[in-house]
């Protein structure tokens, strides 16, 4: 919504402060002015009187016009077709001028010579000032126009203005006019302020005969006695069948009117706010709706058929033209404007096309109506049709300024239009807006905003936004609030007005007593927030995605329970039409951006929501975290908080240590977490289930991961094809995602680990390196050579793998062990350590054919 | 007897002249040395062979043939201590003066980075448990009423246009059921007013959407919402809340001032600046009186309690801080951009 400063100066006379200062006390107020636009008119462009023309000696469309610019009588070659006769004025840039060429460029004004005629400035169009959007020709003072030549263009015109760009919130209607704002600074600075009363030129003599549906006198100065074409009005006739949605509908009359341009001033105006000049009529009823804030319209009187308007609901499929030369087709909840065969114009939001005013109307019938804002931003948003009016409608206009909005829109008309204003208007209001009574307790005043306010403030705030103080007493004010502020509802609504005006900077700065709750903030809220730290801890970089994404996507990851039961976007942005079940999909289209960036590797993680349609009898282990035991709660999808990680690429290793990231580079790291977080280390088990859970997994390179028999995810790398889907062809990236709820109850339930005394006495390790079947797991032989040495194993580890089929029997691979031997009570003798060491042996041998190498 | 005797001799003599001949000299590392050594005082040594003849010696000529011994072996450990300390001597010279390549890459860790987002939203959270403030965090899929009903956005209103939003839907035994991606993180504040009665200090932080994607927002982003309410909780304190934890956050003096503004749920409502000394001011977030039609949904009566609400966007702290120029940076995950802090 732009303002104008020099309309605010208009209505409030003793405004002193500039653009500047009033848009900070603007925004002080809570309409935030978020930019200034200057209409500032360039220097050394001053009025000339033409003292006289011929064509162009060989140029057929230019004139050479001589001008006398209040010092000298100068030559200039024009192109324009209007130059005036000798005596007009015209606007007549010197040379070195320097005009606004659009785009922040200047045009300096030099002399030129144009087909051997030197030409020394210019006369110029509205345009080329910046001054508005007509290029149809030079401007010309009326004239009537009592302008001395010489006289500069910023004192011969009221057009030094700036325009303040104010981003202002829905609570405030009232703003979407300049009555509204001036009403505000108004009481902001005490300055006295009501709507100016309207001026008419020329009235006709009342014409309704008295079925109209409601009669209206309109207030205004001035005027009597205008002649009226012979027009029978006496028939014309309004109804509201629905009330409800149309509470109150005026009609004022103006007659015998002839359209055409705007008188500059009204034009200047239009184009200060950022509205295009049309026509006299149009542009008429545009500023009196940005001055009111309360959208009206003008009918061709004469093309509403049958002398009458109702305003009712649509019948369903009932079609119009509207005035953007569409056809629109309405439904049973849209409101329409109808005369007496048919609609005429959407109510509050756009007039129709056959009965809109044109050059050729002579009587104009203004609507000034109140519409239910909830029905107008139904039907603008099913038609797709935001306007000015609708805007100001769906957000609630003035049920009770139409007497004023008519008679300004009238006379105005009147006078810019040429016609005359009928005195007498339909008004019909079969249940009027009652003011609101509201109650204002001082010690809630100033409980709420902590200091005490100054026993006379409320009233002369509450006074000056137009409020009717109905009594005030040492405890409390009762106050009428105006129709112009629907938001002014109940006591809060009065505080944070006697705060916004008296102004926030009265609030001082307390620092409260904070009763913290008992428990303070939840063990697994922190514990969600050292797994993060953790999880960078071991070398992953944080990726944060969005929570949606393309459920073609989520196709790709293959067929699995955990992946069908979408929760789904309904009106989703960029084709991220599903709240994604796994936080495979970012990792991976992150993984894949960095490797076509050329990056070596990448090792992420990420700590989020993932979501699914509530099935009862699946996910079981699945913690339900963030909603409460309300029944309510049921109705939303699952949400959880899962981790995953994703490594792919070439591991970083030093130099000549070549290797890409795999399965175990994963499943170290998720073994380094949970043993940080939860003091105990977790089992990496294959397990079948993993086909439902992670179907985008390799189905051997993949296993389970549990904590004290809790499910907290899997490690596998990607399936090859998913890979391939994935834009991560080739490079068998790793991933693996846990449960962070399944982490958070495993850690409660085990024992937290306790601290031992450090064994002083000494170990003695003894190393194997078994020949076995390939298909032998590592960890089951290691079982089983701890599992045979009675307790005297402190820990067997794995220390080569060797696969090297030209040095081994087919089929068979070599694992060497190291395992430590201690006994926390005695130094072991060599003679007990052989002892557990050939049982170990033994053991492997036995139960997996192994042979000691 | 005395042919013992005279062999006892002549081996002490010959192992004297052994170790005069420098047996220890020769040896030119710590193994050859020991070695050495070995020869004289290990199980076959030559010492360790001639005490075998004591037992053969005269009675009377055990005891000062024992000292000579003795003697000797205490001869040849100082002889190879001495060799010793000089061999490491050495060692220790060609140590200190052997080339060394300090220019190889260093080899190590790589440490991973927490998401810029993630940074600020801990700083700020445990500034605010700092203040007393308690932590808690809900669901990202919300129901529209606590939303916006119960946070008093009239229904149909523009108010709602502030947020745009997502809606989801779900297969619940059979059915469709339609619910919302929240918009704004004030969702707590009806989550957990309706489920305890106050004195209630709270800060909540996490992902809201909102159907907006062009060069300056994100469909999803971060907030973090803020409430207090007890009995006689003031607009003076949470300016005064608001200071504190913003002079935690920027290390120094923060001016704060309040700017009318309108957000459904709090009444009065005020946009937050804030400044440091010399600075211009910045735009922190919103906040305000919490509304008595919101006191109302959750069952507390509003004549008896007051209190304050605050929103901040999580993810502008970040891009300052940072120095981030685009808020897509922060969701593209491009891993040069997420090491780079």
């Amino acid at each position: 919504m732009r303002i104008s400063h020099r309309w605010l100066r208009e209505l409030l006379p003793g405004l002193e402060l500039g653009p500047e200062e009033v848009a900070e006390r603007l925004t002080s107020l809570g309409l935030e002015v978020e930019e200034i636009h200057a209409f500032v008119p360039p220097e050394k462009v001053v009025v000339a009187e033409v003292r006289g023309k011929a064509p162009h000696p060989s140029r057929d469309k230019l004139t050479v016009v001589r001008v006398f610019d209040g010092v000298e009588e100068i030559e200039v070659v024009c192109g324009a077709s209007n130059v005036p006769a000798p005596g007009g004025k015209v606007l007549f840039a010197r040379v070195g001028a320097r005009l606004p060429a659009g785009a922040g460029e200047v045009l300096e004004i030099g002399e030129r010579s144009l087909g051997g005629v030197l030409s020394r400035g210019m006369i110029c169009a509205e345009d080329e000032l910046g001054l508005g959007d007509d290029h149809e020709g030079i401007f010309v003072f009326p004239a009537q126009a009592d302008v001395a030549p010489g006289t500069s263009l910023a004192d011969a015109l009221p057009v030094l203005d700036h325009a303040l760009e104010i981003s202002l919130t829905p609570n405030r209607p009232d703003c979407l006019g300049h009555l509204g704002v001036a009403r505000d600074l108004a009481a902001s600075l005490s300055l006295p302020f009501s709507p100016p009363r309207p001026k008419a030129r020329a009235v006709a003599t009342d014409v309704l005969g008295t079925d109209a549906g409601g009669h209206l006198r309109l207030e205004w100065d001035g005027g009597e006695g205008g002649q009226a074409d012979a027009l029978d009005l006496s028939s014309f006739h309004v109804s509201l069948p629905d009330p409800a949605r149309c509470p109150r509908y005026g009609a004022a009359f103006v007659l015998g009117v002839q359209d055409g341009p705007s008188p500059f001033w009204l034009r200047h105006r239009l184009h200060v706010l950022g509205h295009r000049s049309i026509s006299a009529l149009v542009d008429a009823t545009n500023l009196v709706m940005l001055e009111s804030g309360h959208p009206i319209h003008g009918f061709d009187l004469e093309r509403l058929r049958g002398g009458r308007i109702e305003v009712r609901l649509a019948r369903e499929g009932e079609t119009m033209k509207t005035l953007d030369d569409v056809a629109r087709t309405f439904t049973s909840d849209d409101l329409l404007i109808c005369d007496g065969e048919g609609p005429v114009a959407v109510a509050g939001v756009m007039g129709g096309l056959e009965s809109e005013m044109r050059a050729s109307t002579r009587h104009v019938v203004i609507e000034c109506a109140y519409f239910d804002p909830r029905s107008v931003r139904r039907t603008s948003r099913r038609l797709g049709l935001h306007t000015d009016a609708s805007h100001r409608f769906e957000r609630s206009v003035d049920p009770n300024d139409v007497p004023w909005v008519l008679a300004r829109a009238a006379t105005l008309m009147a006078e810019v239009g040429g016609g005359v204003a009928v005195r007498e208007a339909i008004d019909v209001y079969p249940v009027p807006v009652e003011r609101r009574r509201v109650d204002l307790g001082r010690a809630r005043l100033n409980l709420l905003l902590g200091y005490e306010v100054p026993r006379e403030v409320p009233a002369r705030v509450l006074g000056a936004l137009g409020c009717e103080i109905v009594e005030e007493t040492d405890a409390a004010l009762s106050v009428l609030a105006p129709t112009w502020r629907p938001d002014l509802a109940r006591e809060a609504d009065l505080i944070e007005e006697v705060g916004r005006v008296h102004g926030y900077d009265h609030i001082p700065t307390t620092v409260p007593a904070v009763r913290p709750a008992k428990a303070g903030t939840a063990p697994r809220i922190r514990f969600e927030r050292a797994l993060r730290i953790t999880a960078a801890s071991v070398g992953l970089h944080e990726a944060i995605s969005y929570g949606f994404v393309a459920s073609e996507d989520v196709g790709k990851l293959g067929a699995g329970a955990a992946l069908s039961d979408l929760v789904r976007v309904q009106n989703p942005l960029g084709g991220r039409d599903a709240m994604r079940p796994t936080l495979l999909l970012g990792l991976a289209s992150a993984a894949s951006a960095a490797l076509r960036h050329q990056a070596t590797s990448a090792a992420l993680f990420e700590l989020g929501r993932v979501f699914r349609a509530r099935v009862a009898d699946r996910h079981a282990g699945w913690g339900e975290t963030f909603h409460s035991d309300d029944a309510e709660d049921l109705a939303l999808p699952r949400e959880q908080s899962a981790l995953a990680l994703l490594l792919v690429g070439a591991r970083p290793g030093w130099v000549g240590e070549a290797g890409d990231y795999d399965f175990y580079d994963a499943k170290g790291r998720v073994e380094a977490m949970v043993h940080a977080l939860t003091g105990h280390h977790p089992d990496v088990e294959a397990r079948a289930t993993l086909d439902a859970d992670a179907p985008y997994l390799h189905p051997k390179r993949r296993a389970a991961v549990t904590l004290g028999g809790h499910a907290l995810g899997w490690i596998g790398e990607l399936h090859p094809e998913v890979a391939t889907k994935l834009e991560l062809d080739g490079r068998r990236p790793v991933y693996a995602e846990l449960d962070v709820a399944a982490l958070f109850a495993a850690s409660l339930a085990l024992p937290a680990p306790k601290a031992a005394e450090p064994p002083r006495i000494p170990a003695v390790t003894r190393d194997v390196a078994l020949l076995v079947d390939e298909s032998l797991d590592a960890g089951e032989l290691a079982s089983t050579l701890r599992d045979a040495t009675e307790g005297l194993a402190e820990e067997v580890s794995l220390f080569d793998v060797y696969t090297d089929a030209k040095h081994l029997p087919p089929g068979k691979k070599s694992l060497a062990f190291r395992i430590r031997y201690r006994d926390p009570s005695a130094t072991l003798t060599d003679k007990r350590v052989d002892s557990a060491h050939g049982r170990a042996i033994a053991a492997a041998e036995r139960q997996h054919g192994a042979t000691a190498r | 007897m005395s042919d013992a005797l005279t062999r006892f001799d002549e081996g002490l003599q010959l192992i004297l002249a052994e170790l005069e001949r420098g047996a220890f000299q020769a040896a030119t590392t710590e193994q050859e040395l020991r070695e050495a050594n070995a020869r004289f005082v290990g199980a076959q040594g030559s010492l360790t062979q001639l005490m075998k003849l004591m037992r053969e010696l005269p009675g009377d000529a055990r005891r000062p043939k024992g000292q000579a011994a003795n003697e000797v072996r205490a001869r040849i450990e100082q002889a190879f201590q001495g060799r010793l300390a000089s061999l490491e001597a050495e060692a220790l010279a060609r140590d200190l003066a052997a080339p060394f390549d300090v220019t190889l890459p260093g080899r190590g860790v790589t440490p991973g980075r927490l998401h810029p987002i993630t940074r600020v939203k801990h700083e700020l959270l445990e500034i605010f448990e700092s203040l007393g403030f308690e932590v808690v965090d809900g669901p990202e899929i919300d129901l529209h009423e606590n939303c916006f009903d119960r946070l008093g956005f009239p229904p149909d209103h523009p108010a709602t246009d502030m947020q745009d939003t997502f809606f989801v839907t779900h297969r619940d035994r059979g059915d469709d059921v339609t619910t919302l991606l929240r918009t704004h993180t004030s969702t707590m504040q009806i989550r957990e007013m309706s489920r305890r009665p106050p004195p209630l200090a709270v800060v909540s932080a996490g992902a809201v959407y909102r159907r907006d994607d062009d060069a300056t927002h994100s469909p999803m982003f971060h907030q973090i919402e803020g409430f207090l309410v007890d009995e006689r909780v003031t607009m003076a304190d949470l300016k005064g809340v608001l200071q504190r934890f913003l002079e935690r956050l920027y290390g120094g003096e923060v001016e704060v001032r309040l700017r009318p503004s309108y957000f459904p749920f709090v009444e009065p409502g005020a946009e937050i600046d804030a400044r440091r000394p010399g600075g211009s001011w910045m735009e922190i977030g919103g906040c305000g009186m919490i509304h008595p039609v919101v006191f109302e949904h959750v069952g507390y009566d509003p004549s008896q309690v007051s209190g304050f609400a605050f929103g901040m966007g999580i993810d502008r702290m970040a891009m300052v801080k940072f120095g981030v120029p685009n808020i897509k940076l922060l969701f593209e995950n491009d891993v040069r951009f997420l090491g780079s802090f």
